[in-house]
């Protein structure tokens, strides 16, 4: 099992865990930080800080490799992200075709916005009341509407 | 039903995307152990999601696979050289003109040197001080004696 050589530290099974998931984090990480260097010091970031944490894999919650290494990847690229003056959440849609971009041509105007503040920039939902001047209840149903479509995304897309 | 609805609510995709708040992690690893089928829920959001990604993958530059490995053989060599004791440990970074390389000893010996170099300079300010001190008494005493001798002395000079 890939989890159990990982946490005794076989150099195999670290190069097998890059050579299988380094490809699909990067692409998530393109669509987040659409700088190459950056890019790829964070997925240098992800990996080396997955080597060392591999232990808390088992009380994470998550019950995949690929979604407990995606988690971290969006958590380092959110610190690299530009700042949120220079993005108005336009430019990331352009860069990239990615799940999440075919996802978010799903959304209405309103849960896009949402979204793209909570994902891509990684708004608290307090903030992302303030910066809209919108109640956070409002801004949770929002996000909750969106996060069923995604659902429904997936489930339509890759059952 | 009140499964079903929670499931159908998206919590777990957004917990999955890393946008649930701690409430809402918390709240979900309490139906979880409530209801060990969650568990399974979890998983195929997990493995769709993968799918998704794994669909349209982007490979990294090589450079970055050489600089992920390298750390790892770095971390595994410094790791063993650490447990034995027989291994050598080799510096092999060309070295420039700018840097020398001293024995740790060196550094033992400037942090004497540095508290004997601030004992010294505070005992001579210190001595310094009390010599002006004494001086400045001995100033203040000569005075007092010296008049009536260079009063007379005067006279004497006056007479001549």
């Amino acid at each position: 099992m890939l989890i159990e050589r990982l946490v005794i530290g076989d150099p195999a099974a670290r190069e097998l865990l890059y050579d299988r998931y380094a490809g699909a984090l990067y692409s998530m990480v393109i669509q987040l930080v659409p700088m190459k260097n950056k890019a790829n010091d964070i997925i240098v970031s992800v990996f080396t800080w997955a080597f060392h944490h591999i232990e808390t894999f088992s009380t994470s919650g998550y019950c995949t490799l690929f979604a407990w290494l995606m988690r971290k990847t969006r958590e380092f690229a959110i610190k690299e992200a530009l700042p949120e003056t220079a993005l108005t959440g336009t430019e990331l849609m352009e860069r990239e075709e990615g799940i999440l971009q075919q996802f978010c041509l799903e959304l209405t105007a309103d849960e896009l916005q949402v979204f793209r503040l909570s994902y891509f920039k990684g708004l608290s939902i307090t903030t992302i009341a303030r910066l809209l001047a919108v109640p956070e209840g409002q801004i949770n149903e929002t996000l909750g509407a969106a996060m069923k479509a995604f659902r429904k995304f997936l489930k339509d897309t890759w059952n | 039903m009140e499964l079903k609805f929670y499931i159908e609510s998206g919590i777990i995709e957004s917990f999955v995307l890393g946008l649930a708040t701690e409430d809402e992690v918390e709240e979900l690893q309490q139906m979880r152990r409530l209801y060990p089928d969650l568990d399974t829920e979890v998983e195929l959001v997990e493995r769709r999601l993968e799918r998704a990604a794994f669909d349209e993958p982007a490979m990294p530059p090589m450079e970055v696979r050489d600089r992920v490995l390298q750390k790892i053989r770095w971390e595994q060599g410094s790791g063993q050289s650490e447990l034995n004791s027989n291994y050598t440990f080799i510096n092999i970074q060309p070295k420039d003109g700018d840097h020398i390389t001293v024995h740790r000893w060196w550094r033992v010996f400037f942090i004497i040197f540095f508290i004997m170099s601030k004992i010294f300079l505070f005992l001579a300010i210190f001595y310094y001080l009390k010599y002006r001190q004494s001086q400045e008494q001995h100033g203040l005493n000569m005075p007092a004696a010296n008049v009536p001798f260079n009063q007379e002395q005067q006279q004497n000079i006056f007479f001549l």
